[in-house]
C-alpha cells in the first residue's frame, strides 16, 4: 500500500512502500511541484532504488530553476538507503 | 522453506512482498532484517523482469531460515546468462545533474546482504542473495 498527496500547506505525504510500482504516480505528483518543498517521511515505511530515482529527477529539475525538496522525518531503515546511495549528499534531510 | 513462482511482471510486486511478508512472519525475523531482504528481493526481481522482457516463464523465489541464516533465491529459465555480481556502479563521481538510478539498486541491496552469488546451469539463472539475522 502506498500513498501520495499534497497536503494544505504544501507538504508532499508518502505513506506506506514505495517500491517499483509505484513510480508512475508518483511521478505525477512531484510533476506538479514548481518551487522548493518538504517532503514528508513520517508515514514511510519502505523505499526502494525506484523511488530514489524519482525523487533524484525531481530534484534535478527543480534545482535547475534554484529550487530543491527537503525530506523530513525519515525512519532509521529509509535513512540507512539514503546514506548507503549517498543520496544524503543530494538532499537534505531534517 | 517457501517456495512460489511469480508471473514476470512489476504487477507481481504486491505478491511478492506478500509471500516476503509470510516468510519474515513464519520465521520472526526482526524489522531490519525484513527490510533489507525485501530491498534485494525488490532490486533484482524487477531486474529480471525489466532485462527479461520477451522471455517466457515465470520467475520462482525460494526462502529459507537455517539458523542465524537466511537464504532466498530467484530462479529464471533463461538462454542469456546475466552475472549480477560483476555489475558495477560508478555514478558517485558523476556530476549532480549528470547523475542517474541506474545500478543503484543493486548496489544497495550488495551494501546490505552479506551474501550474493549467482549461477548458470542448464539453463537456469539463479541468484542467492545471504542476510545473517542479529542475535
Amino acid at each position: 500500500m502506498f500513498s501520495i498527496s499534497v497536503n494544505d500547506e504544501g507538504i508532499v505525504v508518502l505513506t506506506g512502500r514505495f517500491d517499483a510500482s509505484q513510480t508512475d504516480r508518483a511521478r505525477e505528483v512531484f510533476a506538479g511541484l514548481r518551487n522548493s518543498a518538504v517532503v514528508d517521511f513520517r508515514d514511510l515505511d519502505y523505499i526502494s532504488s525506484a523511488g530514489l530515482g524519482v525523487l533524484l529527477a525531481t530534484q534535478q529539475r527543480l534545482k535547475k530553476d534554484g529550487n530543491a525538496i527537503k525530506l523530513v522525518h525519515m525512519n532509521r531503515m529509509v535513512r540507512d538507503v539514503f546514506k548507503i546511495a549517498r543520496f544524503d549528499l543530494i538532499f537534505e534531510i531534517e | 522453506m517457501m517456495r512460489q513462482e511469480f508471473a514476470r511482471d512489476i504487477a507481481s510486486l504486491d505478491a511478492v512482498f506478500g509471500f516476503m511478508r509470510r516468510f519474515a512472519d513464519e520465521e520472526r525475523l526482526d524489522a531490519r532484517a525484513s527490510y533489507v531482504l525485501n530491498l534485494a528481493v525488490e532490486e533484482f526481481f524487477t531486474n529480471i523482469v525489466k532485462y527479461g522482457k520477451g522471455r517466457e516463464g515465470g520467475v520462482l523465489l525460494e526462502a529459507v531460515r537455517s539458523g542465524g541464516t537466511v537464504t532466498i533465491r530467484l530462479e529464471e529459465e533463461t538462454s542469456v546468462p546475466f552475472d549480477v555480481t560483476r555489475q558495477t556502479v560508478t555514478q558517485f563521481d558523476t556530476p549532480f545533474a549528470e547523475r542517474k538510478p541506474g545500478g543503484l539498486g543493486i548496489h544497495i541491496a550488495r551494501e546490505m546482504l552479506d551474501g550474493l552469488a549467482y549461477d548458470y546451469v542448464d539453463g537456469t539463472s539463479r541468484i542467492t542473495l545471504t542476510k545473517h539475522l542479529e542475535s
